[in-house]
């Protein structure tokens, strides 16, 4: 598959008053290909966010190289391009409005693009309907909820058409309900609109959503795998102080105790199957 | 208690007013508040009042609204009066008590004062109450336009209040939510005299501070996500059409400061 976006070598670290601190970045050699869902592990402070910020160039790495389709994202000249093409969600859905109605502020990229103002409403339209939130076009953005807000701001960075879409950590801040919202969309973008899609998370049930995974350690991608895969691997993921899916971690203590069950359910529908099979054969 | 100021709120509406271009509206008002203080006769002072009340009934806004948004003026309006009111000795005396002596022009300049100051306040009103903020940052970026030769940051400015509009809010949700969390620390906010009860909003600022400023950075960053680089190359989704209803409306408006200066000539002027 292609490489979409690529880091070739990349440290980063950060300067403060002339003082080096460590390294956030350490060597990091990652693709990300084109229409992949890619999800982003780690935990606190492993540099998983300071990476995602290199994937749009509002971080330049201090050693190394990020391309996103082939192109260097030190050179200021590229900044723009770059920035239209992936985008960046953040965690703080409040903090990333910018209008006081919901169509203006979704409007606010290609508005920065100098898009002709008939082709920037219609692609307003266009995306609130993608996301869902075309009812509340004339809404303003304190009264949505949490996972409204969310969508609002992806539907923001849908208008600049970009090809791929970096979310940090874009449902840490929502209740279940709106982290559903945000995820069915994401999923819908990865699968119909063919945008490629790399989350960083904490929650293991939305890495599972994945098609590739990237577990990030110190700094550096330490491994990766689809969610089967990588998950399979408990004790791994838990020497990496990272937890694996419920019901992975239950099949996979069952197999531990001696249980026949493979230890590498992801879902729960999985995991109630493989219990039932389980059970089927006890009981006979 | 914030929550209760009405001037420079909007109230969505259908009216002709409402729909009126916000350029022509912002213009207008101009225009018309200086003429306040242009008309200097009672009739033009009575031309204006007029005019601005059937704007007011064309508004379809209740009336009630309009008077709570000049309530938090009244005090100044009373002192300016009274001061006005004492000030004037010229004219008759009507009446007089060691070194008080109130006239008859002190008193009609003191009226005119402060009918001058309620009619402004009520010109400003129906602009705010019938203009989304957002279409009047609009109107005041596309109106201060031809300053950009000067080197005055049009966009900028426009931007800023784009923001802070935006902000408020949220900044008073915050507000509130921080407020409970100290009071929950006991903190205590009603009692006390007003030194104590300014120094118990400190534990409140402080915290709303720091949160403004962490705001401002995210919101900065995800502008720059989503390509901002300033003014330049900039289009807008929304444009802004004269339509015949703003002809008319700019018609009126220049009969009505005609009227104005026509009725200065009628006495008795003041």
């Amino acid at each position: 598959m292609e490489e979409f976006i690529r880091a070739e070598h990349v440290d980063f670290k950060y300067e403060f008053e002339n003082e080096e601190l460590p390294e956030v970045l350490s060597d990091v050699n990652l693709g990300v290909h084109r229409g992949e869902f890619l999800a982003l592990l780690g935990h606190n402070g492993s540099g998983k966010s300071t990476l995602a910020k290199h994937f749009n160039a509002m971080l330049l790495p201090t050693g190394g190289k990020v391309f996103v389709e082939e192109m260097d994202t030190a050179d200021e000249e590229n900044k723009l391009a770059i920035r239209s093409r992936v985008g960046l969600i953040q965690q703080n859905p409040d903090n990333q409005l910018v209008a006081s109605i919901v169509e203006e502020d979704v409007a606010f990229g290609p508005e920065n693009l100098g898009v002709a103002p008939e082709e920037i409403r219609r692609r307003v339209d266009d995306v609130l309907k993608t996301v869902g939130m075309y009812e509340y076009r004339r809404h303003a953005p304190h009264k949505l909820s949490g996972g409204q807000k969310q969508r609002i701001a992806i539907a923001g960075i849908l208008a600049m058409q970009p090809e791929c879409i970096v979310l940090d950590e874009p449902t840490s801040m929502l209740d279940p309900r709106g982290r559903r919202e945000v995820l069915d969309t994401v999923l819908k973008l990865n699968r119909e609109k063919g945008i490629t899609i790399v989350l960083i998370t904490h929650n293991m049930d939305e890495a599972v959503l994945a098609d590739r995974v990237v577990v990030m350690d110190r700094g550096k991608p330490v491994f990766e795998g689809t969610p089967r895969e990588v998950f399979s691997q408990v004790k791994r993921m838990q020497s990496l102080r990272l937890d694996v899916p419920q019901a992975t971690e239950l099949a996979f203590e069952l197999n531990q105790a001696g249980y026949p069950i493979a230890p590498d359910v992801l879902t729960e529908e999985e995991c109630a199957q493989a219990l039932a099979t389980l059970l089927g054969k006890n009981a006979v | 208690m914030i929550k209760d100021i009405t001037i420079g709120q909007f109230f969505p509406g259908n009216s002709a007013v409402h729909r009126l271009d916000p350029r022509i509206k912002f213009v207008l008002t101009f225009a018309a508040i200086v003429f306040v203080f242009v008309a200097n006769s009672a009739a033009a002072i009575a031309l204006m009042t007029l005019a601005v009340f059937s704007v007011i009934a064309l508004t379809r806004i209740p009336v009630k609204l309009y008077f709570k948004g000049l309530k938090p003026i009244l005090v100044i309006i009373l002192i300016t009066s009274l001061l006005n009111i004492f000030y004037i000795r010229t004219g008759n005396i009507l009446w007089s008590w060691k070194f008080i002596t109130i006239t008859d022009q002190g008193l009609m300049r003191s009226v005119l004062i402060a009918v001058r100051i309620a009619v402004m306040i009520l010109i400003s009103c129906v602009l705010t109450y019938t203009t989304s903020p957002t279409d009047l940052t609009d109107a005041i970026e596309r109106l201060m336009k031809p300053l950009k030769v000067i080197r005055v940051p049009v966009h900028e400015i426009a931007m800023m209040m784009t923001i802070a509009l935006r902000f408020v809010p949220t900044l008073l949700e915050e507000t509130d939510k921080i407020t409970s969390a100290q009071k929950a620390r006991g903190a205590d906010l009603e009692s006390g005299s007003l030194m104590q009860r300014v120094r118990a909003m400190i534990p409140i600022l402080i915290p709303l501070f720091v949160s403004a400023f962490r705001r401002a950075y995210e919101l900065a960053m995800a502008m720059e996500c989503r390509c901002y680089h300033g003014g330049e190359g900039r289009t807008r989704m929304k444009q802004l059409h004269m339509s015949s209803r703003d002809y008319v409306a700019l018609a009126l408006g220049a009969i009505l400061f005609c009227g104005v200066i026509l009725c200065n000539l009628i006495p008795p002027s003041l």
